[in-house]
């Protein structure tokens, strides 16, 4: 009871470091808030691990803490950390509504999730809610940021919330499945960022307002 | 060799001459040679052995290898052709388009080498994406392949390729990401029934279609919501196909052909694999309104785009996603007849879409622009890409004798069958405004007198053989279907339609075949039941 507890209690906590990297100015704070919050799902794969007596997902947290609280941060860190458009640090919506419409999608996402019959989870619904909630937390953060480094990091927020998603419904799915899923994460971001370095390079913006020359 | 040395080596040889064709680059003088080499080489063993797995399919049935991981059965078959063989045609055609590039200055030997890397891991990706038989392993595999092209997409750096990959990673990867979910959900689901309780038989494919009347109705109701909004994001169904006439405009014409002959379909194939599940599970009802509805939509938002589109490139990337939504809807339509139509179609237009790119391609080098105001007199300036790219537009307009033409006529009888005709009328009206836009560009873009600044001249053989083998194939499937192309299909279509070995009640035939077994059938009637049956299947 009380793992699930802890369980519960991390996801929440995950929603809160979600809005830290949506709100945070630069890329070089967004990445170190990611960093935290990844830390974060770490912790919560190594509590599941315990509740649940299920061992493999000690190894996804090993594996997730070096790629997601030290790789890929480090990586966006050094990589974006010297792209910088002050015409592209605003959103579509201001913190306050950011705030208020991500309470709404996680109280959506639970909702919808306590419906879902299915004994594995029966205790793990409120998790189970914040993992959906935080996939749209990152579509959320991609639709209205302008900036197109923090699309990536509304990506990445995606990312994790269905890799939240896949340790409370498909732990026990082969091991080589999960370094799969992995390895398309990194990989995904790091084109991403090629193509960002690229474009800031090239067009002298981070603003997704100035990539609408392709229309009809 | 054993199926899995076979489906090992189809995957492993475009990957690794991919890692070879990047280490290239730091050769020096010799590394666009060598690069290319390596192109040619990897190109010819995927489409050699994708050959050999598709035989050995006809010849003994669905292959699986390591384990659980690897399936390949007819409807795989049938989209391991496009890959090897669009991907063989395609990669040919490529070579003289970017060597064409590299000597005018638009890309760098570095470049090239870059291009040839990411062009064999796209096709390692996209084999995968057929081969697997792992319900999750399919998804890495889809969300691979976005990486693999993307750097494709925007390989030239300008302003608008760089603007059409980043839309192309990020809407591609977001929509994918709902894949995921659809496919986690078939997992957890299929995990609680006792005889799938070992992970590896509840992300099994083919474990799940043998028990999927037991999965969970609602779940699997959400599930295929979610994996064809997800995967039909990358195969271009409207609404989720906003990145497509971007990416297939900007992107390098083979790699344009290859995106809209074998990806879009790569993406398709894994709808169809839930779409078996989830009719087992549901009754073939809720799929195949899903299908019907984004295929109406999809069809009919292309040809509103077709027929005011004045950029030759964009007017073939919504034909793609017109011709997408005709696959999904046969597959809505549904039946024997309605499956057989929409795995013809997905056929059928990915080679006539390869031609009509590569024939862009032509245009593209020798006007500078894809801008139809721009280009004129096409016939007389290069006669035989013009004609050959008149063919392959024609074609996907759904011309005769050519092979669009039969698929659409038998997704028109299906639905005529199926008792849809409001539905089928609907359709015909907005293919004949897709006709009408298709018309448009053919008569202004290869007709009329050529601007004096573009030097008349063919362009060079290696440019002109793929699009002439294109257009045989065409004629081939148009007028008179191979024998082992119509097992595929039929054996495809038990499989879409969990018949086992029972025989379906239409036969795969394009009209001419049909008109003459009527006429042959007139001079010595047969019994009347099978006339029966032969009429119900036009």
């Amino acid at each position: 009871m009380t793992g699930t507890l802890i369980v519960n209690g991390l996801a929440g906590l995950l929603i809160v470091t979600s809005l830290l990297v949506i709100g945070a100015k630069k890329p070089t704070s967004s990445a170190v808030q990611y960093s935290l919050q990844s830390l974060v799902l770490v912790l919560i794969f190594v509590a599941l691990a315990q509740t649940r007596h299920a061992h493999e997902l000690n190894a996804w947290a090993i594996t997730a803490f070096i790629t997601k609280v030290v790789l890929v941060p480090v990586i966006m860190y050094k990589a974006l950390g010297s792209l910088k458009d002050p015409a592209a640090d605003s959103a579509v919506i201001g913190p306050a509504l950011t705030v208020i419409v991500s309470a709404v999608i996680v109280v959506l996402s639970y909702v919808v999730v306590g419906h879902v019959e299915l004994p594995a989870v029966a205790e793990l619904k409120p998790a189970l809610g914040v993992s959906l909630g935080h996939f749209f937390l990152g579509l959320l953060c991609i639709v209205t940021q302008r900036n197109i480094l923090k699309q990536i990091f509304g990506y990445c927020l995606m990312e994790n919330g269905s890799h939240l998603t896949l340790a409370l419904l498909a732990h026990a799915a082969p091991e080589i499945v999960e370094i799969g899923i992995a390895t398309d994460a990194i990989f995904a971001v790091i084109i991403m960022i090629v193509i960002a370095r690229q474009i800031h390079r090239t067009l002298h913006t981070l603003d997704v307002r100035q990539l609408t020359a392709l229309k009809g | 060799m054993t199926p899995t040395q076979l489906l090992l080596a189809l995957l492993l040889i475009p990957f690794c001459s991919g890692l070879i064709a990047f280490a290239m680059r730091w050769l020096g003088s010799g590394s666009r040679q060598l690069a290319t080499l390596i192109h040619l080489v990897s190109i010819s063993l995927v489409l050699v052995f994708s050959v050999l797995v598709i035989n050995r399919v006809l010849a003994d049935g669905a292959l699986t290898a390591l384990g659980h991981w690897f399936h390949i059965d007819s409807l795989g078959a049938i989209f391991l052709a496009l890959v090897g063989g669009v991907g063989f045609l395609t990669g040919l055609y490529s070579i003289g388009y970017m060597n064409h590039e590299v000597r005018n200055g638009e890309i760098d030997v570095k470049t090239l080498c870059n291009y040839y890397g990411f062009f064999s891991l796209f096709i390692s990706t996209m084999v995968l994406v057929v081969i697997a038989n792992n319900v999750i392993l399919m998804w890495v595999a889809v969300e691979a392949t976005t990486i693999g092209s993307a750097f494709l997409v925007g390989l030239y750096g300008q302003r608008t390729s760089l603007e059409a990959s980043w839309k192309y990673i990020i809407i591609c990867s977001v929509g994918v990401a709902f894949g995921l979910y659809g496919t986690v959900l078939i997992f957890s689901n299929a995990s609680n029934l006792p005889m799938l309780s070992d992970p590896e038989l509840a992300t099994s494919w083919m474990h799940l279609v043998q028990h999927a009347q037991l999965l969970d109705p609602t779940l699997t109701t959400i599930a295929f919501v979610f994996i064809l909004i997800g995967f039909g994001t990358k195969a271009g169904l409207f609404p989720m196909h906003t990145w497509l006439p971007d990416a297939y405009a900007e992107a390098p014409s083979p790699v344009s052909a290859l995106l809209s002959s074998a990806l879009s379909n790569c993406a398709f194939l894994i709808i169809i694999r839930y779409f078996i599940i989830a009719s087992k599970t549901l009754g073939p009802g809720m799929p195949q309104n899903l299908l019907l509805a984004f295929g109406i939509m999809s069809i009919a938002c292309a040809a509103l785009f077709i027929i005011v589109q004045r950029d030759i490139k964009r007017l073939l990337a919504y034909s793609s996603v017109e011709n997408i939504g005709i696959v999904a809807l046969a597959f809505g339509i549904g039946g024997p007849l309605g499956i057989i139509a929409g795995l013809l179609h997905a056929l059928n237009n990915s080679i006539a879409k390869a031609l009509a790119f590569c024939g862009s391609g032509n245009i593209l080098l020798k006007y500078g622009t894809r801008d139809m105001k721009a280009v004129k007199g096409v016939m007389n300036v290069m006669p035989a890409s013009a004609v050959f790219f008149g063919i392959g537009v024609l074609a996907l307009g759904g011309l005769p004798p050519f092979n669009v033409f039969v698929s659409e006529f038998l997704v028109v009888s299906a639905g005529i069958k199926a008792g849809n005709a409001w539905l089928t009328i609907i359709i015909m009206l907005l293919l004949a405004m897709v006709f009408a836009g298709i018309v448009r560009m053919v008569t202004g873009s290869l007709l009329g007198d050529a601007p004096e600044n573009v030097q008349k001249g063919e362009l060079s053989l290696i440019k002109l053989v793929p699009m002439a083998i294109f257009v045989v194939i065409m004629l081939w499937m148009g007028i008179r279907m191979p024998q082992p192309v119509v097992t595929l299909l039929e054996n495809a279509t038990k499989i879409v339609l969990n018949k086992g070995d029972a025989p379906l009640d239409v036969s795969v035939q394009t009209p001419w075949q049909m008109l003459s077994a009527n006429t042959s059938q007139n001079v010595a009637p047969k019994p009347a039941s099978e006339v029966a049956t032969t009429t119900a299947s036009h």
